[in-house]
């Protein structure tokens, strides 16, 4: 046995000065890293069933906002297609709950009279279209298509709905004043009666009793809310109201110059009113929509499903964190005595609240971070299989793996405590 | 200056209906460089008094100075900074980490001084290396035998150069060819200047110390050499033992013929 060759240790704990604090919090950090590793490896299926735990949860969580940010996402495409300048003067409030439905069902419904009212009285608007619709079969030669919108309409309808004509030319005022037999198709019409073939020039049948001749066709628009706006066939509103009954309701679609919609709105309503001769105690009986009304109605439905997942994220996180607090519990009774050995030698009660709650982050990262790949891969797959869009956000991605984290903080907070304020004394003789 | 003050020691356990006293007016002194045994049987308070000596308890009454600082009243983080500075435990079972290597286990201390890495690692292999365990650094305890293991716990105590080496029954879990010879260790470290106090309720064992104090009933009883003390212990608990303190006494008078120069 040999003497100490190295100088003597100096200086009080309380002393150690900033550096020497330093490099004990970094120290006792890795000390409780490298013990905690071991502490799972002692013990791997108890771990990997708690893992296994945490990452469902976190999983369910992730897949329920990927989800719901693909759908929104995609909600706010489809709503761009009716353009953010249109109003929709209407009988209906778009956007409302059924159960005002009674309210507005007594309305009269929107006519010729109000189109001709907003043209002649408005002076803003860039375009006024009005559109009657219903669904008929559309037959040419032996092939019949069921099921087909069927529009009447005038010019205006082509900008005010964002409309592109691929063939020919598109209804003409004209038209719409002598009541011809001309109509326009939309592409899946197109694609479905006259494949390889120029359609222009061609006869159709729509519905029971109109013909027509088509004078061209339009550029494929895709669908909006699950529908197909492609299927379509779009007639003068004269020879529309002569062939399916002219009582049929109009929605008036109103372009507004960008940057006055409000403006716009306001010369509507006031020219409606007056053509309706509405006293001035007496409510609108109509309706004028824009698309982000349909955008309320929307974000009500959203807010329901946020509530809905805001709650299973909850409960998944309560479960998971049970579980984590319980295999902790376990492993704060096990390792009593190295507790006891550790404040023995020196540790502070903080020392041994930071080995355990690493412990518990540890097993939540873990947890975490498998669940936000398996919730990933999850999205990425519903978006491939299902019609149901799903977006992955890099926010999500990294809220799931801190709120794991904090997930293991908070439950591992107790039963790290409880081993933080175990007498020294009892937990050198625990057995 | 003396290092341990043990001002009228008391400490009185509330068990709510009934209050036990467990220490009753223990009043000595230690000096720096003493080898000191301390002596009783169980229920008599001697792990009381060494957990107080420890500071891994505070006394209910009295004062408790510990190389000049009283440390009676001291906080929970006071006191293990205190225990972390002034003290290094051996205690009867070893209290190793058991999935630690010897090396971590020796260094577990000086985390908790803020010592670097390299100057932990220095200090660990030094330590293991003066009580003979270099060759089993990187061992894990449940792959040493029970006299590597304390010799191990005792590398852990020395290698934060404590004021105070302070011993629970060291050999009450070996055998006796194995304790005799953590027994040599504790002269050994004696003779370099350590202050150890050595707690036991074997007579033969205060017998090879050079001093001893006797605790029955939560009182000093005697205070002597260790011999003397040890004797008179012996001679109330029979003739059997009368005969292993004899024994004893042979035995550190053979192992002090050896040492000496």
């Amino acid at each position: 046995m040999t003497a100490s060759a190295l100088p003597p240790l100096r200086g009080k704990p309380k002393q150690l000065g900033f550096f020497r604090g330093l490099v004990r919090f970094f120290a006792e950090l890795r000390d409780a890293i490298v013990q905690a590793v071991r502490s799972l490896l002692a013990h791997k299926l108890r771990a990997a069933l708690t893992i296994a735990g945490v990452s469902v949860g976190i999983m369910a969580v992730i897949i329920i906002f990927m989800v719901e940010a693909g759908m929104q996402a995609s909600f706010a495409k489809q709503l761009n297609s009716l353009g953010p300048n249109t109003l929709y003067v209407h009988k209906w409030a778009w956007g409302v709950g059924g159960s005002d439905w009674w309210k507005l069902r007594n309305r009269p419904a929107v006519g010729q009279m109000d189109y001709r009212a907003l043209v002649a009285n408005t002076a803003l608007p860039v375009a006024i279209a009005p559109v009657a619709e219903t669904q008929a079969v559309v037959v040419h030669g032996d092939k019949e298509i069921k099921n087909v919108d069927i529009q009447g309409t005038t010019e205006a309808f082509l900008d005010a709905g964002g409309w592109q004509l691929r063939r020919g030319r598109f209804i003409s005022d004209l038209d719409h004043e002598l009541g011809g037999d001309a109509c326009v198709i939309g592409a899946d019409v197109e694609d479905a009666l006259f494949k390889n073939q120029d359609p222009v020039g061609q006869r159709l049948k729509v519905g029971p009793a109109a013909r027509c001749t088509v004078v061209g066709s339009l550029v494929r628009k895709g669908s909006a809310f699950g529908q197909s706006q492609d299927g379509t066939v779009v007639l003068p509103l004269s020879s529309f109201l002569r062939s399916f009954g002219a009582k049929r309701g109009l929605v008036i679609a109103v372009v507004a110059p960008a940057g006055k919609v409000m403006e716009t709105e306001d010369e509507v309503i006031s020219v409606m009113r007056s053509a309706r001769r509405l006293g001035p105690d007496q409510d609108d009986n109509f309706s004028v929509n824009r698309q982000d009304k349909i955008l309320q109605g929307f974000n009500q439905t959203m807010m329901t499903v946020n509530v809905v997942g805001i709650l299973v994220g909850i409960i998944t996180a309560a479960v998971a964190g049970i579980g984590i607090m319980n295999i902790l519990l376990v492993s704060v009774k096990e390792r009593t005595r190295e507790i006891g050995i550790r404040r023995a030698l020196g540790a502070r009660r903080a020392s041994i609240l930071m080995q355990f709650l690493c412990e518990a982050v540890m097993v939540a990262l873990l947890g975490g971070a498998l669940g936000v790949a398996l919730g990933v891969g999850a999205a990425a797959l519903i978006d491939i299989l299902s019609p149901m869009p799903t977006s992955i956000d890099p926010r999500v991605v990294a809220g799931g793996v801190i709120g794991s984290c904090i997930l293991g903080a908070v439950f591992g907070l107790w039963p790290a405590l409880s081993a933080a304020f175990l007498h020294p004394i009892e937990a050198l003789r625990h057995e | 200056m003396a290092l341990i003050e043990l001002d009228h020691i008391g400490k009185t356990y509330d068990l709510g209906l009934t209050q036990v006293a467990a220490l009753r007016d223990i009043h000595f002194g230690i000096e720096p460089g003493e080898f000191v045994a301390i002596i009783g049987q169980s229920g008599s308070g001697k792990s009381t008094l060494m957990n107080i000596l420890g500071c891994l308890d505070v006394p209910t009454a009295g004062r408790y100075r510990l190389a000049g600082r009283d440390v009676s009243e001291l906080s929970d983080d006071e006191l293990a900074d205190v225990r972390n500075l002034e003290i290094g435990f051996i205690f009867q079972s070893f209290q190793l980490l058991p999935r630690a290597s010897a090396l971590e286990n020796v260094e577990l201390p000086l985390i908790y001084r803020g010592i670097s890495k390299k100057e932990r690692r220095e200090r660990a292999v030094e330590a293991l290396e003066r009580v003979q365990l270099a060759d089993r650094m990187t061992h894990k305890p449940t792959e040493l035998s029970g006299g590597q293991r304390q010799r191990v716990a005792i590398a852990r105590a020395l290698v934060t150069q404590p004021s105070l080496l302070l011993a629970d029954e060291p050999t009450g879990n070996l055998d006796s060819r194995t304790g005799e010879e953590i027994v040599n260790l504790f002269l050994e470290l004696h003779r370099k200047g350590n202050t150890i106090v050595l707690v036991t309720h074997e007579p033969k064992l205060a017998a090879r110390c050079p001093r001893a104090v006797r605790i029955v009933d939560g009182l000093v009883i005697a205070d002597g050499p260790g011999r003397e003390v040890a004797m008179a212990n012996a001679e109330a608990m029979g003739a059997e033992v009368v005969a292993q303190v004899l024994a004893a006494q042979a035995a550190a008078e053979a192992h002090a013929r050896n040492v000496a120069p």
